[in-house]
């Protein structure tokens, strides 16, 4: 809406380009106001584990349940991912195009790997320890709550290969370059609920 | 950018169903606003029938439970706050100097997920049976075994779609805040209504997540027998009541802030004095809000939390007192020695004033612990909160309305039919409330389909019944007001009331698509009435006449909000047993829901990979305009 | 597009993000790596007491937390009051949940 009007579109990015446009500014901050909501929703769950976590209906317990390796490696995948999507951002700021693109790829794989074996971790549960939905108040949260989480992952996942697309496209623009950049707070963001989630969810449901 | 030129126009319902002119969707919301607002009343009207007269059968005891249901539910969600929406989207960016809101596209799906949700709703009567668990939806009165029918999925998933809807909303208001401000308009020039929508939806975007999670959780168990409240399972419906109330307290505060900015901005207008102690106006809007999420578990005294939890949520909910406080003096002190004049708008704004002061005593006689025990579930529960409800925001919307309408359509209400809908309304409302806090200290309860006779009940009720009928009569007033009002044409002048103090009384009525043709240049508080101190009849704009960039029309936030809608009807059904093989077969695999949620994510697809270079308003166009003008 | 200098450009100046290595972010990872370890290995361990442990895996918990937000969210950089302001309030509500479900749900 200013009136100076430059464009950058074939031109020279500036080194932000995400933060070039006005739109692009509202986008960044419109979606961080959504994050703070975000961090509610995630906290209702939290707590509804929380009260929850003992509620076991006798059916398998926390202790019984979780396979610290799978969380680990779960883990150490999805923080490998945010490592890499800075990288992306790294790039972008350099308008190194096929940099960019490399590390999102890797982002898009790395959360791919994440959300298998979450799906194979759920599948375990279901199939061997008789663990669903509807065993208990434990479980019912235990699945919304990680469900959630996955679900995100898997928009996430949807999302950046859709923006992997647009860059190919439409290259990098003051246009795409803001939506790469939330796309990457919001991997952060995942990334940040799920530090949350082995720590609250696995590690003290193994410790008691 | 030159291609501009080519934009398409869409013309009658097109038009509506694709703008995302905040001023288009101001009416948007509205009249389903209204529509809403009428119906919740119809069902109010058919429960003080019932309660006319001891053991009446006018409706079963199911339908009443419905009726209560449906009246609390529309009126909250579907009626006012949509209402409150409509007037946000028509003044807040007028009153920031702004030419749009900082995401006209979300506005737009806002309006559009609060309709299709509120229709959702809205279909449970035809399609089985309302919902009958109460507004608060208190399990296991809502679980799937007291409440077999899809009533209460109805709730979950209506609620939860219009929230959705309400939660964009807010999101976009508080970036268009953020952003959008004119150049010298500070947060501390921004006038009242701003500042109070602006808390309001912080308050949504902290608060509407936590019931998403309560319904999706209580959604879960009536249809995928999951156990969060199931007591046999290990669940613990006193969580549902926490998460609820995590929600629902601040919830009032997202009702009744706007109410307070809107009198904020009417009483200094009509007082011809600007705003006593706006700072601290500003600084108790903040605490109201904060202390708001603090204050929850005073709706759960007696479920036996112990004496310190209900000492300490006590003492929380008294302190929000002080603030509230500081803003009635406020009120008082800007009309003192005021020259006031008492259009409609100003009668609503003055009778809010001791309306509320009243529902405030009688909220602060409930936060004290021991005597809620007495309280607890009784009219007198009732009668406070339409004390602060109706007393406080209804008549709050009333004094908005009737102060903007002018703005929002060009045209003045009828001020005689205005004063007639003021003193019927009042006298109503105070006629049907005021008498409702003895009867629940005598001990009636709420929620009940009927009473014995000879408790003492029977006088009481009827005379409720009766300021109910006043009050629909004062609500008939104001639409027949609307339709006379309606039908003439348009050609008010910029600042109707002639004692404008802020922004969007300096362009015409209703503005221009633009809004504003040049930005203003913002030099204090109440910007409008400083230049008119000055000797100015206009604003000093703060950019030459230029070409003026708008956003496109589009169609994609109907179609997402009705693949929404298609996805909810689908999982609501999806557990339900069909005689007929192919419903079974879409239903049961969940292919409905499928097909709703791919039409919203292709849709959003559709939004990501085409790029909105909107249009452009050149600067001869503006000329021309004015010449009409 | 439209684009408008005034702002971003001088930040960057001023800032001098333009040359900006991977060189941070990979001492951010691998500290954000050691306080995961940390957090496993106190599990693995057992044996200590339970309190101690919930502790050091909260400890770490929120230390992690931070690393994201402060580096890979930027949000150590200039111009983020507005996010951190509804940040923090969303963590807050979400905190004032997590009270709720240990304090007053069971009793």
């Amino acid at each position: 809406m200013s009136s100076a009007h430059v464009d950058h579109t074939h031109g020279t990015l500036p080194h932000e380009p995400e933060k070039a446009t006005h739109e692009g500014r509202n986008k960044i901050l419109g979606f961080w106001l959504f994050l703070g909501g975000e961090s509610v929703l995630f906290g209702t769950l939290f707590a509804t584990f929380l009260a929850l976590r003992n509620q076991t209906n006798e059916g398998p317990t926390a202790h019984e349940l979780f396979n610290m390796g799978m969380t680990a490696a779960a883990t150490f995948i999805l923080l490998t991912s945010s490592l890499t999507s800075v990288f992306a951002i790294q790039a972008m700021h350099r308008h190194k195009l096929k940099q960019l693109v490399a590390w999102l790829g890797i982002t898009v794989v790395l959360g791919l790997g994440f959300l298998g074996l979450e799906i194979y971790e759920f599948a375990e549960y279901v199939h061997k320890e008789h663990f669903g939905m509807t065993t208990s108040a434990f479980s019912s949260s235990f699945y919304t709550l990680v469900g959630f989480h996955g679900a995100h992952v898997l928009f996430g996942i949807l999302w950046i290969s859709l923006l992997i697309a647009q860059l190919f496209k439409k290259g990098l623009t003051v246009v795409t370059a803001p939506k790469i950049y939330v796309s990457a707070i919001y991997w952060h963001f995942i990334d940040v609920v799920w530090v949350f989630i082995f720590t609250v969810v696995y590690l003290l449901g193994k410790v008691g | 950018m030159a291609h501009a030129h080519s934009v398409k126009h869409h013309k009658g319902l097109m038009d509506w169903l694709t703008t995302v002119d905040h001023k288009k969707i101001a009416i948007l919301y509205l009249v389903a606003g209204g529509l809403f607002f009428g119906i919740g009343g119809i069902e109010a009207m058919l429960i003080r029938i019932q309660l006319w007269k001891p053991l009446n059968n006018f409706v079963s005891a199911q339908t009443f439970n419905e009726l209560i249901t449906m009246h609390g539910t529309t009126m909250i969600f579907l009626g006012v706050m949509p209402i409150i929406f409509a007037l946000m989207n028509a003044v807040l960016p007028l009153q920031l100097g702004a030419r749009d809101v900082a995401f006209p596209f979300l506005n737009a799906l806002g309006f559009w997920t609060f309709f299709f949700g509120g229709l959702l709703l809205n279909l449970s009567w035809i399609m089985g049976g309302a919902p009958d668990a109460g507004w608060t939806a208190y399990t296991p009165l809502a679980s799937k075994a007291f409440s077999p029918t899809h009533g209460v999925d109805f709730y979950t998933i209506g609620i939860q779609i219009a929230g959705l809807g309400t939660l964009i909303g807010g999101i976009n208001f508080l970036a268009t805040v953020i952003t959008m401000r004119a150049p010298g308009m500070s947060f501390m020039r921004m006038p009242m209504f701003t500042w109070a929508s602006f808390i309001t939806s912080a308050i949504i975007l902290f608060a509407f997540p936590a019931i998403t999670v309560g319904l999706v959780l209580l959604s879960f168990d009536r249809l995928l027998g999951a156990n969060f409240f199931e007591v046999a399972a290990g669940g613990n419906p006193i969580l549902w009541q926490h998460i609820f109330w995590i929600f629902g307290h601040p919830e009032v505060y997202i009702l009744i802030l706007p109410a307070f900015g809107i009198i904020s901005d009417v009483i200094p207008t009509f007082a011809r004095k600007r705003l006593f102690g706006y700072s601290s106006m500003v600084f108790a809007t903040i605490l109201i809000a904060f202390l708001g999420f603090m204050v929850w578990a005073h709706h759960m005294f007696t479920i036996g939390m112990g004496p310190v939890a209900n000492a300490l949520f006590s003492i929380s909910t008294m302190l929000i007192a002080v603030p509230t406080g500081i803003k009635i003096f406020n009120w008082l002190f800007t009309m003192w020695g005021g020259q006031i004049r008492f259009t409609t708008a100003n009668l609503f704004a003055s009778a809010f004033v001791p309306t509320f002061v009243m529902g405030g005593v009688t909220g602060v006689m409930l936060a004290s612990a021991p005597a809620d025990y007495q309280f607890h579930d009784t009219y007198f529960v009732v009668a406070h909160f339409h004390y602060v409800i109706v007393g406080g925001l209804v008549l709050g919307l009333f004094s908005g309305l009737f102060y903007w309408w002018p703005k929002m359509f060009g045209r003045l209400l009828n001020e005689t039919l205005g004063k007639w809908t003021f003193w019927t309304f009042v006298i109503g409302f105070q006629l049907t409330f005021f008498i409702q806090h003895f009867l629940g200290l005598m001990g009636m309860q709420r929620r009940i389909f009927t009473y014995l006779p000879n408790q003492d009940f029977d006088t009481m009720n009827l005379v409720s019944t009766i300021g109910a009928l006043l009050m629909a009569v004062g609500v008939i007033i104001f639409f027949v007001n609307i339709v006379i009002t309606m039908s003439k044409p348009k050609g008010v002048a910029n600042d109707p009331w002639e004692d404008g103090r802020t922004l969007e009384w300096t362009i015409p009525s209703p503005p221009p698509e633009y809004n504003f043709k040049q930005i203003p240049l913002v030099r204090g508080l109440d910007a409008y009435w400083k230049e008119k101190q000055a000797g100015n009849t206009e604003m000093t704009p703060s950019e030459p006449v230029g070409s003026i960039h708008m956003p496109s029309a589009s169609i994609l936030p109907f179609v997402m909000s009705v693949g929404l809608f298609i996805a909810g009807l689908g999982f609501m059904f999806s557990r339900d047993e069909f005689s007929n093989s192919f419903l079974a077969g879409i239903f049961n695999n969940y292919v409905v829901v499928i097909i709703g949620l791919l039409i919203t994510f292709i849709c959003m697809l559709l939004r990501s990979v085409f790029d909105d270079h909107g249009w452009h308003i050149e600067p001869e166009e503006l000329e021309e305009e004015g010449v009409k003008a | 597009m439209t684009v408008d200098h005034q702002q971003t450009d001088h930040d960057v100046i001023k800032h001098g993000h333009r040359h900006e290595g991977p060189y941070k972010h990979v001492v951010a990872f691998i500290f954000s790596i050691v306080l995961t370890l940390i957090a496993f290995a106190a599990v693995a361990a057992g044996g200590v007491n339970t309190t101690f442990t919930v502790i050091i895996l909260l400890v770490m918990a929120v230390l992690q937390v931070l690393v994201q937000l402060g580096y890979w969210m930027h949000m150590k950089d200039k111009g983020h009051f507005i996010p951190i302001l509804f940040l923090v309030g969303g963590f807050f509500v979400a905190f004032t949940c997590v009270v709720m479900a240990l304090s007053w749900v069971w009793w």
